[in-house]
């Protein structure tokens, strides 16, 4: 009971940056994948390259590198920062594959059609291709962000007080490292399950709006 | 209830398949009630009806891709029966005397045409590589293929896959070859080239229950035709007889629709 | 830009001896954990109980819980049940687990995709249950898995960067022991990183090769 509550001390701070992570993530990745689809020869190598060096190098190494590495004047990011920022632009280039891949499996005829018809290109994004695409990117996204959850432990390696780092400290002090990590390992598998029952529901939700 | 059977002439020679009084459900909704067959050896049967009537699932019934409710099967003299627990043995005796030829082809894409035909023989009939490749050109130069052994599936045109899948089934000398839809998926054209060789198959003597939508193939090339409707038999008998003169309205209603388009 | 220049050549070596560290830690793990996970991949739904507990529990945890986790309990955690591993052998065996449950799923996936009028037609040709698993559903279902797997296995390199926490001299644990000692933090960090990238994209682009020559053949 007492390891349970020295583990659980670090829930708030997994969640906030499992979180924070994944919105910085959404949002980065918008004009990611603006450049991945671009017509623009120079605008896509680069956003392509991006997004290959974000997912090239672990993510363990870019928070050292933001943690240690990084900083401006005497000012260094506090370890929170660090591990928000480094987890968040790995996490927009993943979701930027994966958005790109949701709207490339839009059929091409919708496109065509929506253009027969007259759409304005913003009509065509919120009312045909967007919804669609929201479809297909959801399984993925939350398959994402149970992974994220899992990665933001990482961030315990610079210090961020999460559950990982809570285990840790707290095997170290008892010395009954087994348990402690299997209890660690079981909150991090409830975690999950509520994530994958609302990806479920969110999945049925939008097959009823957006049949197949 | 109506009886929906008409009795045939009692067969003069033994016959190879015998189904009896087969049924099938799934869940509430009944797909075969009591169908009973038999198909004499060297003959043709051709099976027509609507879409839904059933036609596939008795021939699935035939060598146990689909269990039956009840019912009893008997091919070449292996006997199984619904009610009773099958064993491995006797379910891999029954498939081995039927061959199966399904509307896609369902070839092994993974392996090179000859590999696909050798295979089952080395597997089912315990042949040796040489003497299952040997028997596999020969039934390959038979279909027109020799030249496609060393092809995958996926670079043959739906025809020679067909064809291909016809080879693999007869390679383990199956007593009867069950045919479904072996043309649907085919362009009319390239059907043809399965209908050839389906006929020269029947003129061989192969014993042969075909599903079909091929009006002409069930009339000039089978001996016996069978009308199936909503999960029964409604009809059967001579084809051409049948064709010119039909008994049941439903058989009148499906052949005007098959043949008036 | 110079400094980076320096640090690459004058800490090079000891970075790509880290490198090679992280790279066996890669093959032994997926050496050991792709058979074991080809195992639990029927145990999943195998009719033994016994068999298919053990492979759930393993596969559920292994891919439930952060690899950071699985690394900490073999090394940190063991010692209670008096067992105590070399750093690179708790690592080695928390990463085969990690490999082990993912692809499991991953082949299960890849052999549930195998279109189910293959399996019947082996079965209309008499072929036995074993056979069928044998020629028909493994070979199938691990090349389809085989793009999955091989995107898996440039995650799991990235994961063996985690193993520095429990002392393996890898590449990252290279780099913070030079960064500490140096204070040159980020040029370290950026060669290693480098590093790690060239392996990582050139074997991404491999997976996405694979993937399109193999639906291009099937
Ligand atoms: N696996 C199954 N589960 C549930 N219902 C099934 C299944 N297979 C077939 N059916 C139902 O059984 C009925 C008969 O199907 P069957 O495939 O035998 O018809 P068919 O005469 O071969 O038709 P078609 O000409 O379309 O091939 C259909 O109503 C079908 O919906
Ligand atoms: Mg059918």
């Amino acid at each position: 009971m007492e390891m349970l509550k020295a583990i659980a001390i670090g829930l708030p701070l997994t969640v906030l940056v499992t979180i924070l992570a994944l919105m910085i993530g959404t949002v980065v990745a918008l004009p990611i994948v603006a450049g991945l689809r671009s017509r623009n020869r120079l605008i896509w190598l680069m956003s392509r390259g991006l997004v290959d060096l974000l997912r090239g190098i672990p993510p363990v190494v870019w928070l050292f590198m933001l943690y240690y590495g990084i900083s401006i004047g005497a000012v260094r990011l506090s370890a929170l920062q660090a591990g928000v920022l480094g987890l968040g632009v790995v996490a927009a280039a993943y979701l930027a594959e994966i958005f790109r891949g949701a709207i490339s499996a839009v059929p091409k005829g919708q496109w065509e059609a929506s253009s027969a018809l007259g759409f304005h290109r913003a009509t065509v994004w919120t009312r045909i291709v967007g919804p669609q695409t929201a479809r297909a990117a959801i399984p993925a996204y939350t398959t994402f962000a149970i992974g994220l959850l899992k990665d933001s432990s990482i961030a315990s390696t610079i210090g961020v007080s999460e559950i990982v780092f809570m285990s840790s400290q707290y095997a170290r002090q008892s010395g009954s490292g087994i348990l402690v990590f299997f209890v660690a390992a079981g909150i991090y598998i409830l975690l999950s399950v509520p994530l994958g029952l609302l990806s479920r529901h969110l999945d049925v939700k939008m097959r009823k709006a957006v049949a197949r | 209830m109506e009886q929906l059977m008409i009795e045939l002439n009692p067969q003069t020679t033994q016959p190879v398949v015998q189904v009896k009084n087969l049924a099938k459900a799934y869940g509430s909704n009944v797909v075969l009630r009591d169908v009973s067959l038999s198909v004499a050896e060297g003959s043709v049967t051709a099976m027509i009806g609507p879409s839904g009537a059933g036609k596939s699932t008795v021939l699935r019934c035939m060598n146990l891709l689909e269990q039956p409710d009840s019912g009893e099967i008997v091919i070449d003299g292996h006997c199984i029966n619904a009610g009773k627990k099958t064993s491995p043995k006797s379910l891999a005796a029954l498939r081995r005397s039927a061959g199966m030829v399904f509307q896609h082809f369902n070839l092994f894409p993974h392996m090179t045409v000859l590999r696909n035909v050798s295979l089952p023989q080395e597997r089912v009939l315990g042949c040796s590589r040489e003497q299952a490749n040997e028997k596999s050109m020969e039934l390959l130069k038979r279909m027109g293929l020799a030249d496609k052994a060393d092809q995958y599936p996926s670079r043959c045109s739906g025809g020679q896959q067909q064809r291909i899948a016809i080879a693999r089934a007869l390679a383990l000398g199956p007593r009867v070859m069950l045919f479904d839809e072996p043309t649907s998926a085919l362009d009319p054209e390239v059907g043809v080239e399965v209908l050839e060789v389906m006929k020269e198959l029947a003129s061989t003597g192969m014993t042969m229950v075909v599903v079909t939508h091929e009006m002409a193939f069930a009339e000039n090339v089978a001996d016996e035709l069978v009308v199936m409707a909503d999960g029964g038999i409604i009809e059967k008998g001579h084809p051409g007889q049948i064709l010119k003169d039909p008994q049941h309205e439903r058989t009148r209603r499906f052949l005007r629709a098959v043949l008036e388009r | 830009m110079n400094n980076l220049v320096d640090v690459a050549i004058e800490y090079g070596p000891t970075l790509l001896g880290g490198l090679k560290v992280s790279l066996t830690l890669t093959i032994l793990s997926l050496a050991l954990g792709l058979p074991i996970g080809l195992l639990f991949s029927f145990g999943v739904t195998a009719k033994n109980k016994a068999f298919r507990y053990i492979s759930v529990f393993f596969v559920e945890v292994g891919r439930g819980a952060p690899a950071l986790v699985l690394l900490q309990l073999m090394y940190y955690g063991l010692p209670n049940a008096n067992l105590t591993l070399s750093s690179m052998a708790s690592a080695c065996l928390a990463l085969t687990w990690t490999t082990a449950a993912y692809s499991a799923e991953l082949i299960r996936g890849g052999m549930q995709s195998v279109p189910s009028g293959e399996i019947e037609g082996s079965h209309a040709l008499g072929m036995s249950y074993r056979d069928c698993l044998r020629f028909v559903v493994i070979p199938q279902g691990l090349r389809i898995a085989l793009p999955s797997l091989m995107g898996f296995a440039v995650l799991l390199f990235q994961a063996t960067s985690l193993a520095y926490s429990v002392a393996v001299p890898e590449l990252m644990s290279q780099a913070y022991s030079i960064g500490s000692s140096t204070f040159q933090y980020l040029p370290v960090f950026i060669v290693a990183g480098l590093l790690y990238a060239a392996i990582s994209i050139p074997a991404t682009w491999l997976s996405v090769g694979a993937e399109r020559l193999l639906s291009r053949h099937l």
